[in-house]
């Protein structure tokens, strides 16, 4: 302790650095779901259901924090990659990797043509079209017998081994799904760092603004569109792995494309690490007022939303952030 | 000098009424035009017709020789048109440098690129120290700044002006009237919305007056001053200013 007292201030400037950097943090999550695969063997569905939803909040939040369009309708993503490995294992024997790569493409494609068809549509009313694309995609679920098993769904019964992974395997889908949450982030990373992600900003904050900055508000809509649903896709193959049975009532519903946005604007919008936040936040709040309070956990849920839009409109990542460039000014004043 | 801006025979139309009617300009490089005229004169709405922001129902505009009448305001933007809006509008979320860094993108891909040309246009206007603040934290004549740091670092080769310099103070309106000169002995054409007549006397080559939507006026600043139609719809009496 006495030899450290010297130099103190040189240890937490080299503490701030290492914290500052964005990878860093991204080290540390790495770190934390490590500890927790050792610490939870029991716990390892509650931790991918959390990575997960994390992740997918996370890419939701390319588009609804970073460029300021709120979707509720990205549940169709995560469908759409479930049942995309599903059908595709189920019919043509092809293996996770190519189908998980189709169901971007597939999502990619989609969303550039929804946000085509939509993004003239500005507030309230973007949010209620996208609303529709999920329930689209539910109706085509629940129709398209021959492909989706219809009402009754599909079950994923064998799967390729890469590299001779049990993809069945829990432990090893919680791997994987804190490796998808670790590349969603990344790609937020280095998109909103960029170019892009300073363009998905000012589209947020002002579009008239932003042309006069030379930004064509359309184009920036999509091109964060078209991410933000190919990732989500992704994840969603992820889920399709772990549930090995699909039906398109849970994984269509409006229910899982509110929740996904809730948990970044609870955590904090347009913020790197917002969405895992919240979605931490969440998941364990739930699953802890699920054995107390039984049916009432729903209420607890919504408690925590109003308390938030109250008290904390940014988001609690969204609040901290500010505070730092505020401090951050504060000191660059004072030197 | 070469022609920077021509617009021809604007007409603006919302619903019955003639906001602009039948309105020609033109704007050589590094020359200052001014427009004047009372409130509800259809300076704003040219101007918007011009840059893109309202639909001219009738007329051309022509940016250097390119039509441009039917682009959008972006792509007037990346063809050189810079504009400040009458109302500033900062990207409140983002710091005074990333303001201007998001225009200054334009011409790089390099974000530390645009970093260095922020940073050269802050400290242009004299906001470099303020960098690292949140913009929505500025007050009114430092967010006027942060508006011309932003389309400056366009580079732009037509700058539009609207009412930059309405309500500041004295010191204030002396430096800014000073920067626009610069600013024009550079080369860059400048159009600009004023009611402040110091800096219109000041600054413009030449003014257009405008009133009910139409052009009454059109000379130097002495001579529509003392122009007795300009006199009755604008200063509205006999004495000047």
């Amino acid at each position: 302790m006495t030899a450290d007292t010297a130099r103190p201030e040189r240890r937490t400037g080299l503490v701030r650095t290492f914290l500052a950097s964005p990878w860093s943090r991204l080290a540390i999550i790495a770190a934390l779901g490590a500890a927790w695969f050792v610490a939870f063997p029991s716990y390892m569905s509650l931790g991918i259901a959390l990575l997960l939803l994390a992740g997918w909040s996370t890419a939701w939040d390319l588009l609804g924090g970073w460029t300021g369009q709120t979707s509720l309708g990205h549940a169709a993503f995560v469908g759409l990659g479930a049942y995309t490995i599903g059908t595709t294992a189920n019919e043509l024997d092809l293996a996770p990797w190519w189908a998980a790569l189709l169901a971007m493409a597939l999502a990619a494609g989609l969303s550039y043509v929804w946000g085509k068809l939509t993004f003239r549509l500005r507030g309230s009313y973007f949010v209620l079209a996208s609303i529709a694309i999920a329930e689209v995609l539910r109706l085509v679920a629940i129709n398209e017998r021959s492909l989706t098993g219809g009402a009754v769904g599909l079950f994923i019964f064998d799967l390729a081994e890469p590299f001779g992974v049990d993809l069945f395997n829990r432990g090893n889908e919680f791997w994987i799904s804190l490796g998808y949450l670790l590349l969603v982030m990344s790609v937020t990373i280095l998109v909103t760092r960029g170019r892009l992600g300073y363009q998905m900003r000012a589209v947020r904050e002002d579009e008239a603004s932003a042309q006069a900055g030379g930004i064509n508000p359309e184009v920036v809509k999509l091109r964060a569109f078209v991410l933000s649903g190919a990732l989500t896709a992704l994840g969603g193959c992820i889920y399709g792995i772990f549930l090995s049975a699909l039906q398109p009532q849970p994984m269509f519903e409006l229910h899982l494309s509110v929740r996904i946005a809730l948990v970044a604007i609870i955590g904090g919008r347009g913020t790197l690490l917002g969405p895992l936040v919240g979605a931490t936040l969440l998941t364990l709040a739930a699953e802890l007022f699920r054995n107390v309070f039984a049916e009432a956990n729903l209420l607890i849920y919504g408690l925590l939303i109003v308390i938030v839009v109250l008290f904390v409109p940014r988001g609690l990542m969204g609040e901290l952030e500010r505070r730092s460039v505020r401090r951050r000014y504060a000191k660059s004043a004072r030197s | 000098m070469p022609r920077a801006l021509e617009a021809d025979g604007i007409v603006v139309q919302f619903g019955g009424l003639l906001a602009v009617n039948d309105v020609s300009l033109a704007l050589d490089e590094g020359s200052i035009l001014g427009l004047i005229g009372p409130n509800g004169a259809g300076k704003s709405t040219l101007f918007n017709a011009l840059t893109g922001y309202a639909k001219a129902k009738k007329g051309e505009v022509d940016l250097f020789g390119r039509r441009v009448t039917r682009l959008p305001p972006y792509a007037r933007t990346r063809l050189g048109m810079g504009r400040t809006f009458q109302i500033e509008r900062p990207f409140e979320g983002l710091t005074v440098l990333e303001n201007v860094m998001i225009p200054a993108f334009l011409t790089t891909s390099r974000r530390v690129e645009a970093e260095r040309r922020a940073h050269a246009a802050l400290e242009q206007v004299g906001l470099a120290d303020r960098a690292l603040q949140p913009s929505s934290d500025l007050n009114l004549a430092r967010r006027r700044r942060l508006e011309l740091a932003k389309a400056l670092a366009l580079e732009p080769k037509v700058l539009f002006l609207d009412e930059l310099m309405a309500g500041l103070n004295p010191p204030a309106l002396r430096d800014m009237i000073s920067f626009v000169r610069t600013l024009s002995e550079r080369g860059i054409a400048i159009l600009m919305v004023e009611h402040i007549m110091q800096a219109v006397t000041e600054l413009c080559d030449e003014v257009i007056v405008l009133a009910f939507g139409e052009k009454i006026a059109h000379g130097s600043p002495a001579d529509v001053t003392n122009d007795q139609r300009v006199i009755e719809a604008y200063l509205g009496g006999g004495d000047d200013d």
